[in-house]
């Protein structure tokens, strides 16, 4: 019970680092568009936006496993960062260039160095932080 | 004159009475009083033969209102006088001359008519099992109660009652020739089943009884037009490709759909055999089905909704044979919904029959559920427009939305309040973008695993999705939830197998 109740109260504390640090890209983000459109941001604003960008970001990840796991693989790929961005047509636009771009790199890798598996990894992990980097 | 008027001691109650039916025709006072001045007996003669006709028939009655009104008759013709009358006895004379007109007609007009509802409603009652008699039943009281105002005669209470407990007992009704004005106003009430006719205000006044054979037949008519209206939304699109196909299991299926008629066994079985036929269906369907927004594919869940429309409470079961008769080319969204859901999936629950606009996490609930309902915030659909565009959007968009109508009409009931007519085309668009995206999704989904057929998995991914299907909450416990019991047995099988252990140990 005891190490339940820690694993919760690390869990809990981990949220909330991760939420601050959501904060702070989105705070700064925020403030690059402000001097952009020459508009200000509320504190709340800001604030709210982190959070539903939080919990987006959740919801991605389930959505991600849950593709994952539809397709048979237990890998996250790109296949499936396309279908959860599906319903925004510039987002899968956006997607699906940026993965051309890295299929095109990941091929002159391929034509330089050996053939890695680190590189599907590595694809699988770019697009997650384009889709956070266009999210926020 | 007031010599006429007395008593006389040779006079007995009959030729009281006599003489007050022959004076009693002409409904006025004034002109009873006039003719009784002339002789008592003389009337008979000199009367039309109306008068003896509504006499020979009167007589029936009078002879029971003759005890309890003897002394009022004879008050009337002791006194004669309208000043001289007593509202009693005025009201005496009204019950004698009213019913005339009232009694007598209706029965002989309302036999024709009658013969044919007593038939249905008979065969109705018939074939009803315990649960549609428990329709009637609390209505038998209340058009009972109106019939026992309407004829206030003792003979035809007893028939009454003795007609409650027949109808009780589920027996055929006797035809009783009073009985049939109140059993006419009963098999209305079967058909009608929630308007009682009001045929206690035509009794009282003679001229209106006429225009109450009239009323019966507009009523039905009307009411089956109402319900092809319904069936008009709700009949599927494939029956015109499938036609040859799915004319016999949808006609098994449809008359499954009664509680009464067929034995469930029966109708899984036609439901088992129209389910192999989506598979076939199925490998174009789910290709074709976005892209080109085809009816075809009329698949065994297809037919299942159409059950599952057909099994919400209709109070008879006759304009359901003329569903398969209105097969038109209307292509319901719910019919889109189907295919998507049936034509990939063919024991998948989704069953998405009705209607629904729900809040944003019961997306899909509405899919599933048949009939619960609730007022929808735009805001949850996404009005981005869909990757796939359907080839033909002008061809099939307006028998969608004509199948859409169906849905306004539960979410008008649901609201229980009045909705504006903008406001019903701005719910039909975003429940028309809803589906499309949930078809969308369940392609995209199969597609996804490399499959050209939808399957259950894709359709539990995208309840997932929704919210609806999670951890704690299964398919199966959806299923159990929302779906009828037929639907339940051949979705799980194993909650019918009844804790049997194969092999037995």
């Amino acid at each position: 019970m005891e190490e339940t109740e820690a694993e919760a109260e690390r869990q809990f504390s981990h949220r909330q680092r991760l939420k601050a640090a959501v904060h702070y890209t989105v705070g700064h983000l925020c403030n690059e568009v402000a001097l952009d459109k020459q508009v200000q941001f509320n504190k709340q604003t800001v604030a709210a936006i982190a959070e539903v960008t939080f919990r987006q970001c959740e919801n991605f990840a389930k959505d991600l496993e849950m593709f994952a796991r539809h397709a048979k693989r237990s890998t996250v790929t790109t296949e499936d960062v396309k279908l959860l961005a599906r319903r925004s047509n510039s987002l899968l636009k956006y997607i699906t260039e940026k993965n051309e771009e890295i299929a095109q790199l990941n091929l002159e890798r391929k034509t330089k160095k050996k053939r890695k598996p680190e590189d599907e990894s590595s694809n699988s992990r770019e697009p997650a932080a384009e889709v956070v980097d266009t999210e926020t | 004159m007031a010599g006429r008027y007395s008593l006389d001691p040779g006079q007995t109650p009959r030729t009281i009475l006599r003489s007050v039916l022959d004076t009693v025709d002409t409904r006025s006072p004034r002109q009873r009083r006039s003719t009784q001045t002339s002789a008592q007996r003389t009337p008979l003669q000199t009367l039309s033969s109306k008068r003896q006709g509504s006499r020979t028939k009167a007589t029936v009655r009078r002879h029971s209102y003759g005890t309890r009104s003897i002394g009022g008759l004879a008050h009337v013709q002791a006194h004669g006088h309208l000043e001289q009358q007593t509202p009693r006895t005025l009201l005496k004379n009204i019950l004698l001359t009213a019913p005339e007109s009232s009694m007598m007609m209706p029965d002989s007009v309302m036999k024709p008519v009658q013969v044919p509802e007593m038939v249905e409603s008979s065969r109705r009652e018939s074939s009803l099992g315990s649960l549609e008699l428990q329709l009637p039943e609390p209505e038998v009281p209340s058009t009972l109660a109106s019939g026992l105002r309407a004829t206030s005669k003792r003979k035809q209470r007893l028939r009454l009652s003795v007609f409650q407990q027949e109808v009780n007992q589920g027996l055929p009704l006797a035809p009783e020739p009073p009985g049939n004005a109140d059993f006419s106003s009963l098999a209305s009430s079967f058909s009608l089943s929630f308007v009682p006719p009001p045929q206690s205000q035509s009794v009282k006044r003679p001229g209106l009884a006429r225009r109450r054979p009239k009323r019966q037949p507009v009523d039905v008519g009307a009411l089956l037009q109402d319900l092809k209206d319904n069936s008009l939304t709700s009949a599927l699109p494939g029956d015109n490709h499938r036609s040859p196909v799915a004319t016999l299991p949808m006609d098994e299926v449809l008359e499954d759909t009664q509680p009464f008629s067929h034995p469930s066994a029966g109708g899984s079985l036609s439901v088992y055999c129209s389910l192999p036929n989506p598979s076939p269906s199925g490998v174009e369907g789910s290709e074709g089905l976005v892209l080109h927004r085809t009816r075809s594919a009329g698949t065994g869940l297809q037919h299942m909704n159409r059950t599952g429309l057909g099994t919400t409470p209709l109070p008879f079961s006759e304009p359901q044979p003329q569903l398969p008769e209105l097969r038109e080319a209307v292509g319901s969204q719910e019919a889109v919904e189907e295919q998507e859901g049936s034509s990939g999936v063919e024991d998948s629950p989704g069953r998405p029959a009705s209607p629904e606009l729900a809040c944003g996490t019961n997306d899909l609930l509405q899919a599933e559920q048949p009939h619960q309902f609730e007022p929808p915030p735009p805001s949850a659909v996404s009005v981005l427009p869909s990757r796939t565009r359907t080839a033909g959007p002008r061809h099939h968009q307006d028998p969608y939305k004509a199948g859409l109508s169906h849905y306004m009409k539960f979410f008008s009931f649901y609201t229980k309040r009045p909705v504006e007519k903008a406001a019903f085309e701005i719910v039909e668009k975003c429940l028309d973008k809803h589906f499309q995206h949930l078809c969308n999704d369940l392609e995209v989904f199969s597609a996804h695993a490399g499959r050209k057929t939808v399957k259950l998995e894709d359709l539990e991914l995208l309840l997932r999705r929704q919210g609806l299907v999670t951890d704690q909450v299964s398919l199966h416990v959806l299923v159990e939830r929302y779906l009828p019991l037929e639907y339940r047995q051949l979705l799980i099988p194993c909650a019918f197998s009844g804790n049997s252990v194969f092999p037995a140990q």
